[in-house]
């Protein structure tokens, strides 16, 4: 079985390239955020304030997951705070989401629109806490596990779940 | 602790026994289902059917090893005690295990993911969340009488993809058993389709009330076998896996590893009270201790 590595940031062309059901290795710098913060990241992105955060979104990764000493994992991409936060999130920059779970078509259509990408991760917290090289909380850490983090990361293993308008069948 | 209870039990040797079973509970995977995981890798016929449930399995034995989390959400501790005719379950010996269950969530580590507050606080979460792994209490305790002559303690470790596609719900029988096996399979399809950790192992309990089915369900959890099924649970797993969920929601023929069911009492009139929770990939995260 072939499996790809690919490095975070994405630039379009690989982007371009990703199709449903391939298995990928994510490496590179990736962002965690999970149902506290990234309603609150809109929020900002909304009100014209994101800049201040200093977050760099282009071509990036969000990972639905905390952060925490028991490490990382997926939680469920199709909550209301996950999945509806998708589409700003998208059209701020975001090519990738890491998760888990079924989303809706319309979701799905929308990413297509932006060349991003849904994948699936699995939660395997003990192989994946071996892969991760270093974290740092970037915004709202009064949050704790449920903060904004950036992981740099060495090949988290995933499954493209839904690119091009495409669903993995 | 008075020294009357202080001769009953050692105090100590309670709460280190709790708190290594808590780990293990965590992070280990029982010999059962890592039979199921491998039958099931040799069952499936796609190719990243395969490869996913390798993975589940490969993190297994890496969590076992080191005795570390298999999911990074270590799940709520519930506690389940059988107590034999002879054996007594004293207030003091409960504060034990319940500090037992502490020390467990500083070892294994547990996430810090107590949420402190009032009841309005802790509803909104704008009480905040503990920084400490130990912060998190444990279930309402669930005690049964056993003919074993035995004070045996098993930690269940609940997590939230299955609570948040768990239902609680009656059903109209119609006196017709297929009827209430076929309205599981309904639920549970919806379930398994959302949770995204699939394989499941799927949890339900029959009873007179809410309260009873949930009590039947965990103690479904509790005594399940992967290896041991009847003939209900059998068809309860063979029609949910025709959904083709898969492991983690991308297709396959293993959507169920197992089902674990558990009648209890029933009433007379024409509602079951049915409690179903689509266990994650992991679960039934369970050990148990005896003391």
């Amino acid at each position: 079985m072939e499996i790809r590595t690919i490095t975070a940031p994405f630039t379009d062309e690989v982007l371009s390239s990703l199709k449903a059901g391939d298995i990928v290795n994510v490496s590179g710098t990736i962002y965690a955020g999970r149902d506290a913060v990234l309603p609150r990241l809109v929020k900002k992105i909304e009100d014209g304030t994101f800049a201040e955060t200093g977050i760099d979104l282009q071509g990036g990764v969000i990972f639905h997951t905390a952060v925490s000493r028991a490490g990382v994992g997926p939680t469920s991409s199709n909550k209301a705070e996950l999945e509806g936060t998708m589409p700003q999130l998208t059209a701020a920059g975001i090519r990738m989401f890491l998760g888990k779970g079924e989303l809706k078509k319309e979701t799905i259509e929308m990413f297509d629109k932006y060349n991003a990408v849904y994948a699936v991760i699995a939660p395997v917290t003990a192989l994946l806490n071996s892969k991760v090289l270093s974290q740092k909380c970037l915004f709202a850490p009064e949050l704790g596990m449920e903060a904004f983090y950036e992981l740099k990361v060495d090949g988290f293993p995933c499954i493209i779940a839904a690119a091009h308008g495409e669903i993995l069948k | 602790m008075t020294e009357e209870d202080e001769m009953e039990f050692n105090y100590n040797e309670v709460v280190a026994k709790v708190a290594d079973c808590l780990v293990r509970a965590g992070s280990t995977f029982r010999q059962d289902k890592k039979n199921a995981y491998k039958c099931a890798i040799a069952n499936e016929e796609l190719e990243r059917a395969k490869w996913n449930l390798e993975t589940i399995l490969d993190n297994a034995e890496v969590a076992e090893h080191d005795r570390s989390p298999l999911c990074d959400d270590t799940g709520i501790p519930h506690v389940f005690v059988e107590v034999g005719p002879n054996r007594c379950l004293t207030g003091a010996m409960m504060t034990a295990i319940q500090d037992g269950v502490r020390q467990g969530l500083i070892d294994l580590p547990g996430r810090p993911m107590a949420i402190m507050g009032d009841d309005a606080g802790r509803i909104d979460m704008s009480g905040g969340i503990s920084p400490n792994s130990e912060d998190l209490a444990l279930a309402p305790f669930l005690v049964k009488e056993v003919e074993e002559d035995v004070l045996r303690v098993h930690i269940l470790m609940l997590g939230g993809g299955p609570a948040i596609r768990g239902i609680t719900h009656r059903i109209f029988h119609k006196h017709n058993l297929q009827v209430v096996l076929d309205e599981i399979v309904a639920r549970a399809k919806d379930g398994t389709r959302l949770l995204g950790c699939t394989p499941c192992a799927l949890a339900v309990g029959v009873g007179r009330s809410q309260f009873e089915a949930t009590s039947m369900m965990m103690e479904a959890m509790v005594y399940g076998d992967f290896s041991k099924q009847n003939e209900m649970e059998k068809y309860i797993t063979e029609k949910v896996n025709e959904s083709g969920v898969g492991p983690l929601g991308l297709k396959g023929k293993t959507t169920v590893l197992a089902t674990f069911m558990k009648v209890g009492p029933q009433r007379a009139s024409g509602v079951r009270v049915v409690a179903i929770r689509p266990g994650c990939c992991f679960e039934p995260r369970h050990a148990s201790v005896e003391l």
